[in-house]
Order: C-alpha cells, then structure tokens, then sequence
C-alpha cells in the first residue's frame, strides 16, 4: 500500500545524494583537477571597487605559472570567518586591515610564514617597516602588507577663500585647526548649521592618527598593556570634543547625519558643507574626489600636530591591506609562491598605482607613476616621513575598537567626560588582555 | 482488509487488549506518512538543539580543542552590558512594534475594507511595499530618514515640524526602524481583510438595525470575530521579533561603510538580541553566542506560553462556540 | 412611517452618508500614499545618475545637469553671473576653483571666473542604461558571474523549496489529520512547539554540520534539503485545511477499499488545490526573500541568489545606489505582475493561510 511512496521517498533520497556527491565534488577546487588539468588557486579580496581589474593582474602569473588564478572580490568580511574555519579556504586571502589577525592566529586560523620567505625568496628588506610591523605577532610573521593607506588632512581652498583664509595656507597645528573651523563655520539665524570647519569624527582611522600624534597608543609596542587609561588619551578625546561642544554637539550631529554617502557627490567635504577633513590616500582617486567631485579646489596636507611638540608634524599611521594564507590551505608552497609573486615590485607597483594606493615595496615607490599626481605625491612622503608609524594589533583589537567606539561617541555626541570612562575600559580590558597573552 | 467492526469503547475494553494489531498497523502507517518530520525533527531540532547546548558550556574553538567551562559563560553574559543592552533593545520591540503592526494591519484591512472606488487599486499599492527584498526596503528607508535630506524630514518641515535625527540619534533610531517596519506589513493586512470580509453580514445588519453605530459594530462585532487572526499573528509576531536581525544588520553594514559606526549605532540602540549574537558569531565565540541563543528560546516559550495561557480571555473561535 | 418621516429621513442620511465617504476617501488616500511614495521613490531611483541620488533638494523625478553640444563634444550648461547679468554658459573646464565658460552661440566669447560662483542647469533625464548596467554587473570577471546567475540560483532555490516543502507537508499534514494513531495529537504539540525555537539555537551547529561535517559549505544544498524535511507551519496550515474536509468523503473511499496513501493521492490532493496554490504563493516569498540562509552558506558569487547578491551593489566604500533600485525592480516586478493577474488567487490564497490560525 505505501509502496508507491516509498518508491518515490526512496528516488528522492537517491536524487538527493547524487546532488550532493555532485556538489561537494564540484566545489573542491585548490589543488584538484585530474592530471594535464592547470592547478587552480584562489585569491579572495575583501576589498574591490574594481575586480576587473585585480583578475587582469592575476591572469598575469596564471599566464606565466600555467594555472588558473580566480579572484573573489570584494567579499563580506563574514565569508572570511566561514572561509578560514571550514575546509575550503582561499589559498591566499587579502583583508583591507590587520585589525582581526591576531584573532585569527590565536584560533589558528592563520599559516605563520616565516620559513616560506627565505625560500621564495620574498625581500623583507624593500619592505616600509612600518607596513611590515602589522603582520607580526608574538615572534612571528603572519602577514605581508600589499600596498598601504595612509591618513592626511584635506581642505577646501574656496571656502578657505570665501572666509578670507590663504587658500594655500592650510592649519599647521591642531590649536591652529581649531581656529580656522572657527572662521569655517557658519549658523544661520535659526541657530541652523549650514556650514561645518572640521568634524573630527567623520571619517574612520582617526583616532590612530590622533593618539600618535599626541605621542602615545592604545596598546603598548609589543601588545601586552592597554593603554586607555592615559593622559595623552584623554587629551586627544578632549580635543576632539571640542569640535562638538563649541556649536552645540546635536546641531553638529543633525547636520554631518544629513550629508551624503561616503561615495556620493554629497559626501560632507565633497559638496562643500565641511571644509576640513582627515581621510585617506584614496580620496584623491577616482573612486572618490576625483570622479565624484572632480571639480572640488581643494589642498591636502599632513595632520595638523599638537603646537607644542613640531617635532611630530607629518606623524601619520601607515597601514592597510595584508595578505595571508589561512591555516586550511593544503598547498601551502602554491599559496606561497603566490603570495611572493604578489610581493615583488613590480607588481605592487601595478596594483598600487591601479588603486591609488601607497606602495609597500621600497623599490615600486621609486616607480615613476606614482608621482605624476601631483596630490597623491603628499601621501608618498607622509608614508616615507621619519614620523610614518603603525598601529599596534592584538587579539582583543576588535573589543578595544567598540569599547572606544562607544567612549568617543559619548564624549563628543553627548559630551562626556573622557577619565571616568577610559578607566572603566582600561579596567575590563586588561584583564582580557592578560588572559590572551599569557596562553 | 478485514470486515468493520465496532471497537469497544476504549474505557471499557481491558489494558492489554488495546494494542490490538490493528492499533499497531495505524501506529506504523501515522509513523510512516510523518516520517519525513521525524527525521527532520531528529536532525535539524534534537540534534542542533543538543550540541548548541553542550556549546553553550565550553569555550568552543574551531581548529583546536574545546574547553569545557560550564557555566561560565552564562555568568559571564549577564555581567555584560552589551547582552543586557541588546535584551532591553529587543524586548522594546516586541512590546511596541508587534502590537503597532498588529493595531495598524487591523487599522489598514478596516481601511480597505469601506466601499468607495478603486478598492483595487489601494489593496495593490498597501500590499506591495511588503514584496519589495529586504535589502533594497532597508537602504532606500536609511535614505528617507535622512536628517536634512530625506523626504521625511522634508514633509515634516513643510508641516513646520524639525524632524528629528532619526538614524544618528539614540532616541530615535528604533522609532525610525518601527516605522520602516510598518511600511512591510501589507501581508497582514490582507490576511486581516479576509477575516474581517468572513463575519457573518447578517450579525452586522442585525447590529446596524439594533441601532449600533459604525465604531460599535467594529468593536462588539468585528473584532472579536478576527480574534483568533489576532492570536495567531501575535504569537508569530512575537517569535520572530525576539529574532529581528535582518534590517537591523543592513542598516549597521551600510552604515559602518560610510563611517566608524559598529554594529548598533548609534550608541548600541540598534544592538538587538540577534545582531549581538552573530557579532558573537563572528568574533568567535561560539560558546557564548550558543548561550545567547539558549536564553533567548526560554524567554521565546515563557512568553508564548503567557500568551497562549491569556488569550483564552479574550479570543472567540465561532466553530467552536467558546 | 409616514411618507413624509422617510422623506426627511432620506434626506438627513444622503449628506451624512456622503460625508463620511469622502473622509473614508481621504483617509484611505493618506495612508496608501505612505505606502506610494517610498515605492514610487524607489522606482525613480532606479532612472537617476550617480550623483542625482542624493542631490538636495531632492526631486522625484531623475534630472541631471543639461548638456550642450560644441565641435561635436558635450558639455554641461551652467549659468554664469557676468557683469550683473546671468547667461547660460557652456563650461569648458575646471582648474585650480576656476572655471572657463563658453557662449554656446558665440563659442569665442570665453568668461573665466571662480567655478563655484557658477550654478548648473537642470533638466529631466532619464537614464535607462542603469537597468543593463545593473544586470550586467559582472562582479567578479574571472568567475563571469553576473545578475542573471544571481536570477537564476534564486529561482532554482525557490523551485526545489516548493517542491520539498509540498512533497514533505502533504503527507506529514495527512498524517496529523485523516489518520488515526496513538499519540497522534500529542506528537502534534510537540510539532507545533518546534515553532518556538528561534533559529539562533540551531543555527551554529547546524552551520558546522553542514560545512564541516557534510562539506555541503557553499552549496545551495544547505538552504534547500531541510525543506524536504517539512516545517510546522506549513503542517499547521495543511492539517487546519485537511480536516475541513468531510470525514464522509473519506469513510466513503475507506468502504471502497482505498489505502491511505491512495486517498491522500486521489482525493485529498486535488480537493486541496487552493491550499496547495497558496503554500506554494508564500514558500516561493519566503525563499526569494530569504537573505540570512544565504549569507552563512554560500561564499561563492557563483552560488549567491539574489537576495544576498543584491548586497553586491554595496562595496567596500561605495554603494550604486541607482543600479540596486533598479536591479530591485527588476527583482520584483515578476512578482508585482504575478500579483496583479493572480490577485484574487493571491488573496484567497493568504486569506486561507492566515484566518484559519
């Protein structure tokens, strides 16, 4: 009677099976393929306005290696979690930050590469130690920095022009930026912002750069101490707050909430609502300012430098893209080979310029290329400044970075006190430290 | 098959008798028609239930081995500000966007239930909001709430209203996500609509011939007639609001695009239940977002078990004559 | 009643009757615009050019700067205060916040002053490219992935969902109905408090299960064999329905000798048409929609449906927003056109889901 049924249950089941046989097969990729069939090799990049672009340059060493190279790109940073522990990873994987490397290592996500640098013969050397600084930890070598980003300061010469300021003549000090947002701020007679001199918030990496700039950081140099409990913390967040409180922080908040996207024409610094800004190298691209606004007057310049110490001007915190080969990768030598490939100078010069991104490689920065944009030069010597520095990684970054998140939200949106917080965080991130350290 | 027989009546007939061999074969034929259930059941509820909860007493890695902790993790998540944050954010939304959306659908269906023209046309336009993918709906409401360029704002200033920064102010965020969630609700509405055109016309004429007012007729009649509708939504409502992630989680990508806003922004008054967790997730403790997730299915039964316990009250199912 | 009482009578209810029909009018007008505009604004979205997206004030309509043509290039007009007057100028180009303007008529007469003195000239424009472009959106050149895979893996999702999810509940719902065995309605409790259980409990270890014990990681297979399991609300729905029908029909094939099974088969199924239409109607919603399944399991673009694929449109600092308005209309209209021809089966359809709770 329930003949029938089972037949069909049992057709389905089968079906069922041979699907999966089909997919699981089909989905092994790495080092597969019968023999005479090219080796293929993944590269997943989290970052990717243009694929396009990054599959040309691997199609390069694809050509020249007689395998296949496919390019993932750009990819949510919660595939890279599922990506790293499951069994499938990609042979070479590229972050657009160290941020979460440490966690990884720690989980032993992460293949350490320090014996594969010697013998594909990757030069430490030519690398920007500052860049290479991101990829080390405890001892060892996890990751190698492709291209990088640096932080400078951007301003807006007609509306320098329209408040009676030298539109060449940007602020060479932090005190000195106070007052020039001053005059760069204008209130309506409804008490209404319609125009903003500097938001110090507005864009992210700004507060490594600032913390640098005021002498210290939030872990210490070798990732054992945090160090929000400091004087040079609280002065940075009060400085900042500054920017909020002079003009009343919920007017602020109303008007930075109301210009546009970070990639749209209405970008607060690109329409010009706000005159000053601190962003990154690749403003300058055509991705950005330069396809977006390509009709901005504008000036870029090293961070303005707290008055009391010039001998910090043009600090600026190098750091960025990284690459590394995660721990489930069964052809660790193809990954490597790869990854030495990706490492020489010419190909980072390539990529570097494609992107308008700063190059790791000492070597590619002598490329030529590099320097016929006249705005991206001030970004090739803030990177190569005896004051370009790096940002300290450990495990327990990712909590220290909401922690901070949520303090600077509340002294400058809400103008709390910096102390009393900074200590609480101080306070229960120490002890997550040690626990991670001492394994 | 044999002859039809009667069976003695179950109370009478001695203990040993009752498994007959009959009762036997019906017991294999019910097992066999809900095997795929069973199975389901065994491997995507008991077995995921069981491990997540073995999960939720150690501190689980993924390529190196777990350590067991018992309760520490529990005991860690109530010291934890975030989990109490994200539970407060969740339970606003439950009590504030379920009935709303309730209130509302009810509101809408009554709506597009009155005889005037182009009935049609309006059931087209409230349903169709509710099709719209999720992605798309959450990106094109981040940009109505826009403080100084959104067309909310916008119309509010022509009414000489300020509106408020909806998506960069605390106070304001979930009201915003409220409202974007009202915008979705056309499904309800419709189902809402059905029930209200099934009460019996003859008891609205009745109560319009007794003298009974339009808003008299809605609540003695209408509304107690849809009472099992309301049930039914509420306690699905409530299920899966304690589960809100998906607009919660488009919003914080997009907006940590732009600038440094972590999931929750601003200030955590968008970190629900779930977005914490698959933050937990995602970070990589396991063990900890397994106890989440524990916790949030006892308050999920408490609740439902409350309602269900409490609808007795107030609901009338006209089968059944209660 | 006198003739002359229903006289007055008819006469007092006509403008009573006719006033609250007008403000049933306006109130229903109201509230369908909150539910127009965000739609229509959508819609309009999809037309604009980049930078039109978010221009202030914002208009509905697409509208871009006006362009005019010299010497067979294009250029954009701007109007240009010069000496008191305001003309209509071409704009050449841009250096250094200064601008060069041309008389479009007299292309000799040359203005150059500071760019940002200048205002553009706007005008409606349309641009339809952004729907191909969308389409066409090859994300990911070396795997040639594009919009229509997306398409494509998401229907063939939703087909394998409704066919498991009807071939599963069919019989399981039968089971809890029309077939009488111990323990029947109690097992069913258990069924419906499965309901309860938010995904979050199974989530994580059903996520290893399947990447790492199954290796089904990045297939669709995830997301589409638990439907073949059945689901409780689903069994909900078909068992209500089931036991609408009339035991005599049933009794009457049972003297006729007929198996479970064939009755299930010959009678049930073809009495249960609407049902069947209507789970079909909502499974097919539920999978098109579905965004959290895809975003654990499927890395791989060339997997990816569209839910999930739509998120594309979002890069790393960048989001197209007109492409992802049009790509959503795209997305939507076969179920917006589905809808208008099959309203009434639509409507009978979540009518029978969701008043038989």
């Amino acid at each position: 009677m329930s003949k029938r049924y089972w037949r069909s249950a049992l057709a389905l089941v089968v079906l069922i099976s041979l699907f999966a046989a089909c997919k699981a097969g089909g989905t092994t990729s790495g080092t597969g393929g019968a023999a005479g069939e090219p080796e293929v090799l993944r590269v997943w990049i989290t970052w990717g306005d243009n694929p396009a672009q990054l599959q040309e340059l691997f199609n390069r060493y694809a050509e020249a290696n007689n395998v296949k190279v496919e390019v993932n790109s750009p990819v949510e940073d919660d595939k890279v979690i599922a990506a790293l522990s499951g069994t499938e990873p990609p042979d070479v994987l590229v972050l657009g930050g160290p941020d979460n490397v440490a966690s990884w290592v720690n989980e032993g996500l992460v293949t350490p590469l320090d014996e594969y640098i010697a013998e594909y013969g990757i030069d430490l050397d030519d690398i920007y130690p500052a860049m290479l600084a991101q990829g080390r930890y405890q001892g060892k070598l996890y990751a190698l920095p492709w291209g990088s980003d640096t932080y400078g300061f951007y301003w807006n010469k007609d509306l320098f022009e329209e408040a009676g300021l030298d539109p060449e003549r940007p602020p060479e000090t932090m005190e000195e930026l106070l007052e020039y947002a001053d005059k760069l701020t204008k209130v309506d007679e409804n008490g209404q912002i319609t125009q903003l001199g500097f938001v110090p918030d507005f864009s992210w990496g700004h507060m490594e750069q600032y913390i640098r700039l005021y002498g210290s950081f939030w872990f210490n140099d070798d990732g054992t101490k945090v160090q929000l409990d400091t004087p040079e913390m609280a002065a940075a967040l009060r400085w900042e707050q500054q920017f909020y409180s002079r003009y009343g922080a919920e007017e602020v908040l109303r008007f930075v909430s109301s210009t546009g996207e970070y990639d749209s024409s209405e970008h607060g610094f690109m329409a010009g609502k706000i005159a000053m800004m601190v962003d990154g190298e690749w403003m300058v691209g055509d991705n950005f300012i330069g396809g977006l606004a390509p009709d901005l007057w504008y000036g870029e310049g090293p961070i303005p430098y707290p008055a009391a110490h010039p001998e910090r001007k043009g600090t600026n915190t190098v750091g960025g893209t990284v690459a590394l080969i995660p721990s489930g990768v069964k052809d660790k030598d193809a990954a490597a080979k790869l990854l030495a490939w990706m490492m020489t100078p010419e190909i980072v010069a390539d990529e570097m310029v494609a992107n308008f991104n700063l190059p790791s490689s000492k070597k590619a920065a002598e490329d030529q290329r590099f320097y016929e944009n006249e705005k991206f030069v001030v970004f090739m010597d803030l990177a190569s400044s005896p004051n370009a520095t790096y940002q300290v990684f450990t495990p327990i970054s990712s909590d220290l970075l909401d922690e901070l998140d949520l303090i600077e939200q509340q002294v400058l949106h809400e103008g709390a006190d910096p102390e009393p917080l900074l200590q609480a965080a101080q306070a229960k991130l120490q002890p997550m430290l040690d626990e991670v350290v001492g394994k | 098959m044999e002859a039809t027989h009667t069976l003695p009546a179950p109370s009478q007939a001695p203990l040993r008798k009752r498994w007959s061999a009959r009762k036997r074969r019906s017991l294999v034929t019910g097992l066999l028609f809900i095997s795929p259930w069973i199975l389901g059941f065994l491997l995507f509820n008991v077995y995921p239930m069981v491990k997540s909860l073995v999960m939720s007493f150690t501190e689980w890695h993924l390529r190196m081995p777990s350590v067991w902790i018992g309760l520490t993790n529990y005991t860690d998540l109530l010291q934890d500000r975030r989990f109490w944050t994200s539970l407060a954010n969740t339970t606003y939304m439950v009590l504030f966007a379920v009935p709303l959306n309730l209130f509302c659908a009810f509101l809408f269906a009554v709506l597009l239930n009155l005889k005037i023209r182009g009935q049609s046309f309006y059931r087209v336009i409230y349903y169709l909001p509710s099709i719209v993918p999720v992605v798309a709906s959450s990106m094109l409401w981040m940009w109505i709430f826009n403080t100084n360029n959104g067309i909310l704002n916008a119309f509010l200033g022509y009414l000489g209203i300020k509106g408020p920064s909806w998506l960069t102010d605390p106070a304001w965020a979930k009201p915003a996500l409220m409202i974007m969630g009202l915008w979705g609700i056309g499904n309800t509405v419709i189902i809402y609509l059905s029930g209200i055109q099934d009460v019996p016309v003859s008891l609205l004429e009745a109560a319009e011939i007794d003298g009974a007012n339009w808003f008299q007729r809605l609540w003695y009649i209408t509304i107690p007639m849809v009472s099992p509708i309301t049930l039914f939504n509420l306690i699905i409502g409530v299920i899966d609001m304690f589960q809100y992630f998906t607009q919660a989680y488009i919003f914080a990508s997009v907006q940590a695009g732009s600038n440094a806003q972590r999931l929750g922004a601003p200030l955590d008054s968008t970190l629900f239940y779930s977005v914490y967790l698959y933050d937990r997730f995602q970070t990589l403790r396991l063990g900890y977002a397994a106890a989440m997730a524990w916790i949030l299915f006892i308050i999920i039964l408490i609740c439902t078990l409350l309602l269900m316990r409490s609808s007795q009250r107030w609901t009338y199912y006209e089968a059944e004559g209660r | 009643m006198s003739a002359s009482t229903a006289v007055q009578l008819r006469h007092h209810i006509a403008p009573r009757k006719m006033l609250s029909k007008i403000l049933g009018h306006i109130v229903v007008f109201t509230v369908g615009l909150f539910f127009l505009v965000p739609t229509l604004w959508m819609f309009f979205t999809a037309f604009k050019s980049r930078t039109d997206v978010f221009r202030f004030p914002p208009t509905l309509l697409p509208h871009d700067i006006k362009e005019v043509t010299l010497d067979g290039q294009s250029y954009p007009l701007y109007r240009v205060p010069v000496d008191g007057q305001v003309r209509e100028m071409a704009r050449l180009k841009v250096e250094e916040g200064n601008g060069t303007f041309v008389d479009p008529e007299n292309p000799e007469d040359v203005v150059v002053i500071r760019a940002r003195l200048a205002e553009p000239v706007m005008t409606i424009k349309f641009h339809w490219h952004n729907f191909s472009d969308a389409m066409n959106r090859s994300t990911r050149p070396g795997l040639t992935v594009n919009f229509w895979t997306y398409l494509k893996n998401s229907t063939i999702v939703a087909a394998l969902t409704i066919i498991g999810t009807l071939l599963s509940c069919v019989p399981v719902a039968y089971g809890f109905s029309r077939v009488e065995w111990p323990g029947r309605d109690l097992i069913f409790i258990l069924v419906l408090s499965t309901m309860m259980l938010p995904f979050q409990v199974t989530m994580i270890p059903l996520y290893l299960v399947f990447t790492d014990t199954l290796h089904w990681g990045d297939t669709i297979l995830p997301l589409v064999v638990p439907a073949f399991f059945s689901n409780p609300f689903d069994v909900f729905l078909l068992r209500q329905f089931f036991l609408t029908i009339p035991r005599d029909l049933i009794d009457a094939a049972k003297v006729d000798g007929a198996s479970d099974f064939r009755i299930l088969l010959q009678l049930i199924v073809p009495l249960s048409k609407p049902i069947l239409t209507a789970i079909t109607i909502m499974t097919f919603l539920w999978a098109w929609n579905d965004f959290l399944g895809p975003l654990l399991y499927l890395n791989n673009p060339e997997h990816f449906t569209l839910a999930i694929g739509l998120q594309d449109f979002q890069g790393q600092r960048n989001t197209a927003w007109n492409q992802l308005m049009a790509a959503s209309v795209v997305f939507t209209a076969p179920i917006i056109i589905a809808f208008f021809f099959a309203q009434r089966t639509f409507i009978e359809g979540i009518k029978l889901t969701g008043t038989k709770g």
